[in-house]
C-alpha cells in the first residue's frame, strides 16, 4: 500500500467513519471476513470504492476489480414470459406476489440495489451513512434523475414514498420488514436532496431494506395517485410501462431520460402466464426470449437443452416446515429432532433441484449470508431417531397430518417427508391445499394468538418463504415468540435475546457470535426444519446477453440486449 | 312460432335466475377471503379486515346478492376485487378470445366430423366406417391436456410451424389471429370429432333405412340428391343438438387448453377469479358464460323446429 492510500484511509477512519464504519474495518484487520464479506458489509454501510480498495490493500487483500459487462447490441424488444401473473393492481407498496415483484420493478428503481452477491450499490442514493449507532442513517440522493413524468425527484418524492411503506393503514407489504424498524415519522427530509432515516431502534443491515430487497421500496413522485402505476409511466427507470392489462401481458418502451443514460433494448413485452407447461414451451418454441422463474421439478426439458440458457442466483429462497411446538405430538423436541433426522437432504437436493440448491440445517441461516457460522451438518440418521422416538414414548409411531399447497415442488416434498417418516412409525397424510385456503382465515398475531389461518395453525406444514438479504425477518417473525408468522409457536426466551442481539449487533465478529448460538439452539429444539435453500433460477435463449438472476426473482433488464 | 319462442325465453330467464343463485352460493363457498387474497399471506389482520370492509366483503350474504344482481341487470358488473378495474373490461376481451376460439374450432370440426359421419355412414360396416369410428373414438378417449401437449411439442417445439401460443401479438390481423389459434383448435377438434362424428353417423344411418328416403329412390331419384334433400335434413337433428350442448363447453370450459397455449380466455379469467376469490369477476363471469350458452342452444332450437315442424306445430311437445 502506497503512502497516500495509507494517509487517506487514516484520515477517513479519524475524520468520517464513525463506530459502525470502523467495526467493519477492525473485522477486515483482525481477519474476522474475508474480501468478499467485507466488500459485502462495506457496501452496506456506504463506504465509497476508494476506502474499500484502500481497506483492502492495507489488509493485504486484491484490490477491487470490476469486470467489464458483457458486449451489449443496440436496440430490439426483449419477450419477457413472466410466471405467474401479479395478484392484483400495480400499486408498489401492495407488491407480494413475484408478478408485481417482475412487472414493477421492469420501470422502478429503489434507493440502493443489492445485488446477487449482497453487496449494496447506489442507484437513486448516491451514498448513505449512519451515526453512531446506527439508528440514524442519512441519505444523500442523485441529482440527475427525473420521473417518467419530467419532474425532478427530490427529497419530498422520498419521504412520501417511505411515508407510504412504513404506515399500518396503507396496506404496504412491506410492513413485515419495517416493523419495529421504521415509523413514520421517522422519514424525514433533511434538505432537498437529503433524507434522514431515525430507526425504532438501531439497525445495521438497515440499508438492505431501503434497496431492492424491499422490492416494494419504488421511488415515485410525491404526488402520485394511487391505482395509477399501470395507468401512467412515472417511475425512475430504464423503461416505461406503457400498456398493462391483468392476467394477459404489458408493454414497456425505453425512457430515453433515464439518469444511467440509454438502455440497450428498444422495449420489453411482457407476457404473463400461469401454466409450467405453457411458459416452457413458449421458451421451447421461441415464443419468448427470457422467463422470470423456472424450476427443475417443472422445467427440466430446459436443462441441458443446447437452445436455453440457465441464469442461476445463490439466495436464502426456502421452504420452512415448521412444526408445533405447544401441543402433542411435536410439543417434545425429541420428536421434531427424529423427524428431522429421516431426511436425505443432499437427495432431496438432487431429486427436486438437480443439486442447485444448499442443503439446510435447520436454522434460517443460509451458507450465503456472511454471520453464517457453520455447524456439523444434520445428516439422516434413523437408528437416532428412533431412539428419540423411544425416548419419548413414541416407539410405536403416531399418526399426523402434514398441510401445504399445491405450487412449485411443494407437494413433492410433502410426498418424500411423508415416505421418510414412515422409516420410525409415523402415518403421515397429506393435505394439499390451494393457496387461498392454505392462506385463509385470520391471523392476528402475539399476543391474540395466531388466529385460524392453516399455514400458521396446522401440527406440520410447509411454506414457502422469499429470499432476503439478512436473515433479520426470519428470526424475528417466524421464530421469535412473538413473531407474526410463527407457526411453529416456538418459546424460547433464550432465543428470543439472542435473536434480538443478532440483529442490533454491528460488527460482523459479534453477529457470528450470536448465529452459532442461535444456530445451536435451533438445532436442539429443531421447530422448524429448513431443508434447502434453493437457487433462484431463470431460463432464456442463446442470444440473450447481460442478463443476470436476482435472488428474490426480480427481473432486471437495463443491461439487457439481445444478440 | 312466438309462443315457442316466447315460453323459451321465458324459461331462459328463469335457468339464469337459479344460475345466478347458485354461482353467488358457490363463490360464498370458496375458501379464503378477498382481503387476504388480494394483500397476500404476510398482510397483518387490520388490513385484510379494512379491505374487506371497503368492498363490502363482510356484508350480510344476501345484500350483497341483491346489489350485485340489481347491477348485473342494469348492465354492470361493478370493479374487480382483484384488479380494481372494471369487470367487464376484463371479461369482454376474454369472452371475444373465447368466441374467436370457439368459432375456429368450430369451423374445422362441424364439417370435418358431418363429413366423416356421413361417410362412415354410406359405407357402414366397410373399412372406410371402421378406420373413421376407431379413430373418432380413440381421438375422443385422448385428455385434451395430452392431445394439445403432443401438438405444442409436435408442431411448435420440434418443426415450430405454428406458435406454440395462442395470444397473438397486438395488431395481428384475422388471419394470423387464426394461426395462433390454430393449434388450440386442433386439440378440441381431437377432442369433438369422434363425438360430433358419432351422432352424424347415428342420425344418417338412421335416415337411410327410413320410410321417407325409400320413397325417394323409388321416386327416381339420383342417391346425391336424397342424401342431400332427404338424409342429410333428418339426420342432422340429433347432431345440431349436440353440437349446441358443446357451446357451453367451447365457451366457458376450456380452462386447460387456455392455461396450456396461454390464452387469454373466459376460462382462465373466470378460474383465476375463483382461486383470488374475485366474487365479482367470478359471478359475472360464470353468467356470462351461461348466457352464451342458453343463446346458443337457443339458436339451435329454433334451427330444430326450422329443421322438423313436429317441433314448432306441436309446441315443444
Amino acid at each position: 500500500m502506497d503512502r497516500e492510500t495509507r494517509r487517506q484511509l487514516e484520515h477517513y477512519r479519524r475524520e468520517e467513519a464513525g463506530p459502525v464504519e470502523n467495526a467493519v474495518l477492525d473485522d477486515l484487520f483482525d481477519a474476522e471476513m474475508d474480501r468478499g464479506q467485507f466488500i459485502r458489509r462495506a457496501t452496506v454501510v456506504g463506504f465509497s470504492a476508494s476506502i474499500i480498495a484502500a481497506a483492502l490493500a492495507a489488509a493485504g487483500e486484491a484490490e477491487l476489480a470490476f469486470a467489464a459487462p458483457e458486449a451489449a447490441g443496440a436496440g430490439g424488444r426483449l419477450r419477457l414470459g413472466c410466471i405467474p401473473p401479479p395478484a392484483h393492481g400495480l400499486d408498489p407498496h401492495t407488491y407480494a406476489d413475484t408478478g408485481s415483484l417482475v412487472t414493477g420493478n421492469i420501470a422502478g428503481e429503489m434507493l440502493l440495489r443489492t445485488t446477487n452477491r449482497l453487496t449494496v450499490i447506489p442507484e437513486l442514493a448516491v451514498s448513505w451513512k449512519p451515526n453512531k449507532d446506527a439508528s440514524i442513517w442519512t441519505y444523500t440522493l442523485r441529482r440527475s434523475v427525473r420521473f417518467q413524468t419530467g419532474q425532478t425527484m427530490r427529497a419530498d418524492d422520498v419521504v412520501t414514498t417511505f411515508k407510504r411503506l412504513v404506515d399500518p393503514n396503507s396496506g404496504s407489504q412491506a410492513l413485515s420488514a419495517f416493523k419495529g424498524v421504521l415509523s413514520p415519522a421517522g422519514v424525514r427530509k433533511v434538505d432537498d436532496f437529503t433524507v434522514a432515516f431515525h430507526l425504532d431502534a438501531p439497525n445495521a443491515s438497515f440499508p438492505y431494506l431501503t434497496s431492492s430487497t424491499t422490492y416494494q421500496a419504488i421511488i415515485l413522485p410525491a404526488n402520485y395517485a394511487l391505482g395509477t402505476y399501470e395507468k401512467t409511466p412515472q417511475a425512475t427507470g430504464a423503461f416505461k410501462l406503457v400498456s398493462y392489462t391483468p392476467g394477459v401481458g404489458a408493454t414497456f418502451e425505453r425512457y430515453d431520460g433515464w439518469w444511467k443514460g440509454r438502455a440497450p433494448l428498444d422495449g420489453v413485452d411482457l407476457k404473463y402466464f400461469s401454466d409450467d407447461a405453457a411458459v416452457i414451451s413458449a421458451l421451447l418454441g421461441n415464443q419468448i426470449d427470457l422467463v422470470n422463474e423456472i424450476h427443475f421439478s417443472t422445467g427440466r426439458a430446459l436443462f441441458n437443452n443446447k437452445n436455453v440458457k440457465i441464469f442461476s442466483a445463490h439466495g436464502a429462497t426456502h421452504r420452512l416446515v415448521p412444526m408445533k411446538t405447544d401441543a402433542p405430538p411435536f410439543n417434545d423436541y425429541r420428536i421434531r429432532q427424529a423427524v428431522a433426522l429421516t431426511l436425505d437432504r443432499p437427495a432431496i437436493r438432487k431429486r427436486l433441484f438437480n443439486n442447485l440448491a444448499d442443503v439446510g440445517n435447520d436454522s434460517p441461516f443460509a451458507p450465503v449470508f456472511p454471520a453464517t457460522v457453520k455447524l456439523p451438518q444434520r445428516h439422516k440418521d434413523i437408528r437416532k431417531a428412533k431412539e428419540l422416538m423411544a425416548a419419548a414414548g413414541k416407539a410405536k409411531g403416531f399418526s399426523v397430518q402434514l398441510t401445504t399447497y399445491k405450487a412449485f415442488e411443494l407437494p413433492a416434498l410433502a410426498q418424500i417427508i411423508q415416505s421418510s417418516v414412515k422409516a420410525i412409525g409415523i402415518n403421515m397424510t397429506l393435505r394439499i391445499l390451494t393457496s387461498a385456503a392454505y392462506y385463509a382465515g385470520s391471523q392476528l398475531g402475539p399476543p391474540d394468538g395466531w388466529g385460524t389461518t392453516p399455514w400458521l395453525n396446522t401440527p406440520i406444514n410447509i411454506t414457502d418463504w422469499g429470499g432476503r438479504a439478512v436473515p433479520n425477518v426470519y428470526l424475528t417473525s417466524s421464530l421469535q415468540s412473538k413473531g407474526v408468522w410463527n407457526a411453529s409457536h416456538y418459546s424460547n426466551k433464550r432465543f428470543d435475546r439472542l435473536a434480538a442481539s443478532f440483529v442490533a449487533a454491528i460488527s460482523l465478529k459479534d453477529k457470528r457470535k450470536y448465529a452459532k448460538q442461535i444456530e445451536e439452539v435451533l438445532l436442539h429444539d429443531t421447530p422448524a426444519i429448513y431443508p434447502y435453500f434453493y437457487f433462484q433460477l431463470g431460463g432464456g435463449r442463446k442470444r440473450v446477453r447481460g442478463y443476470q438472476a436476482d435472488p428474490q426473482g426480480a427481473v432486471y433488464l437495463s443491461r439487457t440486449s439481445l444478440a | 312460432m312466438a309462443r315457442f319462442v316466447a315460453k323459451r325465453l321465458a324459461l331462459s330467464v328463469v335457468t339464469l335466475f337459479i344460475l345466478s343463485v347458485i354461482v353467488f352460493a358457490a363463490a360464498q363457498l370458496l375458501p379464503g377471503n378477498v382481503g387476504r387474497n388480494v394483500l397476500g399471506p404476510f398482510a397483518d389482520q387490520a388490513s385484510v379486515d379494512l379491505l374487506n370492509h371497503q368492498v363490502g366483503a363482510d356484508r350480510p350474504v344476501l345484500v350483497q346478492y341483491t346489489a350485485w344482481i340489481w347491477k348485473f341487470v342494469q348492465g354492470d358488473m361493478g370493479q374487480s376485487l382483484q384488479y380494481r378495474v372494471p369487470v367487464w373490461s376484463l371479461l369482454s376481451d376474454s369472452l371475444v378470445n373465447s368466441l374467436k376460439l370457439a368459432a375456429e374450432a368450430f369451423a374445422l370440426v362441424v364439417p370435418l366430423s358431418i363429413l366423416g359421419g356421413v361417410a362412415a355412414a354410406l359405407r357402414q360396416g366397410r373399412l372406410a366406417d371402421r378406420a373413421i369410428t376407431i379413430t373418432g373414438l380413440s381421438l375422443t378417449a385422448i385428455p385434451e391436456f395430452v392431445s394439445a401437449i403432443f401438438l405444442i411439442v409436435a408442431f411448435g417445439v420440434f418443426v415450430k410451424w405454428l406458435p406454440v401460443n395462442a395470444q397473438w401479438p397486438e395488431g395481428t390481423g384475422i388471419l394470423g389471429q387464426m394461426k395462433y389459434l390454430l393449434l388450440p383448435s386442433l386439440a378440441l377438434v381431437m377432442v369433438l370429432f369422434g363425438y360430433i362424428a358419432r351422432m352424424a353417423r347415428a342420425g344418417t344411418i338412421e335416415a337411410l333405412s327410413a320410410d321417407y328416403t325409400r320413397t325417394a329412390y323409388l321416386k327416381g331419384l339420383g342417391t346425391p340428391t336424397v342424401i342431400r334433400r332427404h338424409v342429410l335434413r333428418n339426420a342432422l337433428l340429433p347432431t345440431i343438438a349436440v353440437i349446441a350442448t358443446q357451446t357451453g363447453y367451447l365457451i366457458g370450459g376450456l380452462l386447460v387448453i387456455e392455461k396450456l397455449f396461454n390464452y387469454n380466455g373466459i376460462g382462465q379469467r373466470i378460474y383465476i377469479a375463483a382461486q383470488n376469490k374475485d366474487v365479482t369477476m367470478l359471478q359475472s363471469g360464470v353468467l356470462l358464460v351461461g348466457i352464451v350458452y342458453l343463446v346458443a342452444t337457443f339458436v339451435a332450437d329454433l334451427l330444430y323446429s326450422v329443421l322438423n315442424p313436429r317441433i314448432r306445430f306441436g309446441s315443444t311437445e
